[in-house]
């Protein structure tokens, strides 16, 4: 059990961090305020990746094919007049329906398999896109996405989006938080160290695999909409699979199986960008300056960090804090639960 | 005919190049446990630095060594980074191969800038039975051939070959055995180096490769590689020409854009069917 003094503790530092939440975004200089939804919109991805990976088990190297889609399942209905924020409906919606049917046969693969057959689905997904000009502008991409809005209420600056963006990571997070701790979570858990054993003990584990494959895919998808709207263009070229990789760098660098470390390994991983980005755009640098350094230094904060802290940043808090407290309070199963689980299963893939 | 003829030969010869990195993944996956997805840069390095030795005015023939050579110190090196300490997790592993191929554009970009290069390789045509095909087709093939029988002579033969097989079959029986199961790592890093850089070099003169090249290369071997289960060097050997020669045929029959998707679509088909054929519970 946890400790008496922890939950207290626990909801101070959750108050505190969603009031800096809601403060921030107008006093934030305004090129920083993209920057802030970003965080937003990657987290909810991750979190969702965090969540098939680090509690069910499963790899995927193809959610950008989901963010895809819900990009275009928000944005094609938008232009053709539908009011937008339907779009916030449909992308989610649309995304997880099609992981559920693609889930079906592709869960039966598993492991590195797995993680093939979803790098190949966003591959096919990509190639469906440009090809269907028609329907999604093609290569050249979609032009145009209307704000966010429903009447004449209408999200266009980018502070409004921080807050759009961080309605819905709340949102998420709450619900990863509940599914965690419900019995289909505990299910999960139980498949992911051993499909047999779940299996033997009556957790229907095919359709338990789908459905949190169809919620990763609806968050991821949720995130798409808003980046539709928050960009208004969006072209096949913005979902390589090198954004699927940074998802999977995101969810790993945080930790996962730890919620917060969604969060987390997000923020760490689009900041440490960031940051490179303007060091090398800084006056007086040769012109290929920018690309070196940031292809450069993330590369050595991404080795770095995988090398000291193999299970991830969250977890190794949430460990050292663990030690810390041993002294007044006794070790927490809780905690000690965690950092095994995040052990084992980084060794999912 | 003559036409079906003509993919198949380019089919074949591309997919040689896909076996050569698939093999490059098996190697290490099997004695390791990590995929490395520096796979691709081998290829990407292995070109770059043969161009820059012909260039230099080193013959043909020997660049090409050399360069070969140089990607095999490589993969010593990304293997000596990527296995890290004891104990470090194959999935830290990998984001690790991915952060060192993140780190290699920053190396190619430095050194050579970010444009595509190309170089000359075997030049003319080589006609077979009506059918003319260009003679570096001929040249990967044999080369791809050649290397797996050389392979397959060093594991099955060579006391460092059957200790790399011990090593994949059983790390403790292994380490028992007196086998140090991370040299060996590393010396199946250098493997894959090598086969990696070779795949490149013998690429190069048939679509030229730029930094991120690694990326469709390292996919394609993947697909190849996971034929076989990532641990079967034969399957995934002929994974990787039952990959190339299914682009070359959506190329040229349909569209050239559909060619990587439409493949990975039958790959994947045959993977979900051998898939259904086993039980449900075999891991």
């Amino acid at each position: 059990m946890i400790g008496p003094r922890a939950p207290s503790r626990r909801a101070l530092v959750v108050a505190v961090l969603a009031a800096a939440t809601l403060a921030l975004p107008p006093v934030l200089p305004p090129e920083w305020q993209s920057l802030y939804v970003f965080i937003g919109l990657y987290a909810i991805v991750t979190c969702g990746l965090s969540l098939l990976m680090g509690f069910a088990g499963q790899v995927s190297l193809g959610q950008a094919a989901f963010y895809a889609i819900g990009a275009y399942a928000a944005a094609i209905p938008a232009v053709h007049g539908a009011p937008p924020a339907l779009g916030l409906l449909t992308g989610p919606v649309v995304a997880a329906a099609i992981a559920a049917a693609i889930g079906v046969p592709l869960l039966r693969l598993r492991g590195h398999y797995l993680a093939f057959g979803t790098l190949a689905f966003q591959l096919i997904v990509l190639t469906f896109i440009a090809e269907a000009g028609d329907l999604t502008g093609g290569d050249i991409g979609l032009r145009g996405i209307p704000p966010l809005g429903l009447g004449s209420l209408q999200a266009v600056t980018p502070v409004q989006y921080a807050y759009v963006t961080w309605l819905a990571v709340t949102a998420v997070f709450l619900v990863t938080r509940n599914v965690v701790r419900s019995r289909p979570g505990r299910a999960l858990r139980a498949l992911a160290t051993s499909e047999s054993a779940a299996a033997a003990a009556g957790v229907p584990v095919a359709a338990y695999k789908v459905e949190v494959f169809a919620l990763s895919a609806g968050y991821a998808g949720l995130a798409g909409a808003i980046y539709a709207f928050f960009l208004s263009y969006i072209a096949p070229g913005s979902f390589p699979i090198l954004l699927s990789i940074q998802f999977l760098v995101m969810a790993a660098v945080g930790g996962l199986g730890a919620v917060w470390g969604s969060l987390v390994g997000a923020a760490v991983v689009t900041l440490v960008v960031q940051l490179l980005q303007e060091i090398g755009s800084l006056p007086a640098m040769p012109t290929q300056v920018p690309a070196v350094l940031s292809y450069a230094v993330y590369a050595l904060v991404l080795i770095v960090v995988m090398l000291l802290l193999p299970s991830g940043i969250v977890p190794a808090l949430t460990a050292r804090a663990a030690r810390r407290r041993r002294d007044d309070v006794a070790p927490t199963e809780a905690t000690a639960g965690d950092d095994a689980r995040a052990s084992r299963l980084s060794s999912v893939l | 005919m003559t036409l079906f003829l003509q993919y198949l030969a380019a089919g074949i010869a591309s997919g040689s190049t896909f076996a050569l990195v698939a093999t490059g993944f098996v190697v290490i996956y099997r004695v390791t446990g990590v995929i490395n997805f520096a796979q691709g840069v081998f290829a990407v390095l292995g070109g770059f630095l043969a161009y820059s030795l012909l260039h230099a005015g080193v013959a043909h023939g020997l660049a090409e060594g050399v360069a070969v050579l140089i990607t095999a110190a490589i993969g010593l090196v990304v293997g000596l980074v990527a296995l890290g300490r004891r104990g470090t997790p194959p999935l830290a592993s990998l984001i690790v191969t991915l952060g060192l191929a993140i780190f290699s554009y920053a190396v190619v970009i430095t050194v050579w800038g970010d444009l595509p290069i190309s170089y000359d390789g075997l030049s003319g045509l080589l006609a077979i039975g009506g059918v003319s095909m260009q003679r570096q087709y001929v040249l990967i093939v044999g080369a791809a051939v050649v290397t797996f029988l050389a392979l397959a002579l060093f594991f099955g033969r060579t006391y460092l070959g059957m200790a790399l097989t011990a090593c994949s079959s059983d790390q403790r029986a292994a380490r028992l055995m007196g086998i140090d199961v991370w040299r060996m790592g590393l010396l199946a890093f250098a493997v894959g180096g090598a086969l990696g850089g070779l795949a490149g070099v013998l690429l190069t003169p048939l679509q030229p490769v730029q930094f991120d090249s690694d990326v469709g290369i390292a996919v394609n071997g993947f697909a190849a590689a996971i034929f076989g289960g990532l641990v079967r060097p034969v399957t995934a050997f002929a994974g990787g020409l039952v990959l190339g020669v299914a682009e070359a045929m959506v190329a040229g029959y349909y569209r050239s854009s559909y060619e990587t998707a439409i493949a990975l679509a039958v790959m994947l088909a045959l993977m979900l069917w051998q898939a259904s054929r086993r039980g449900p519970t075999e891991e």
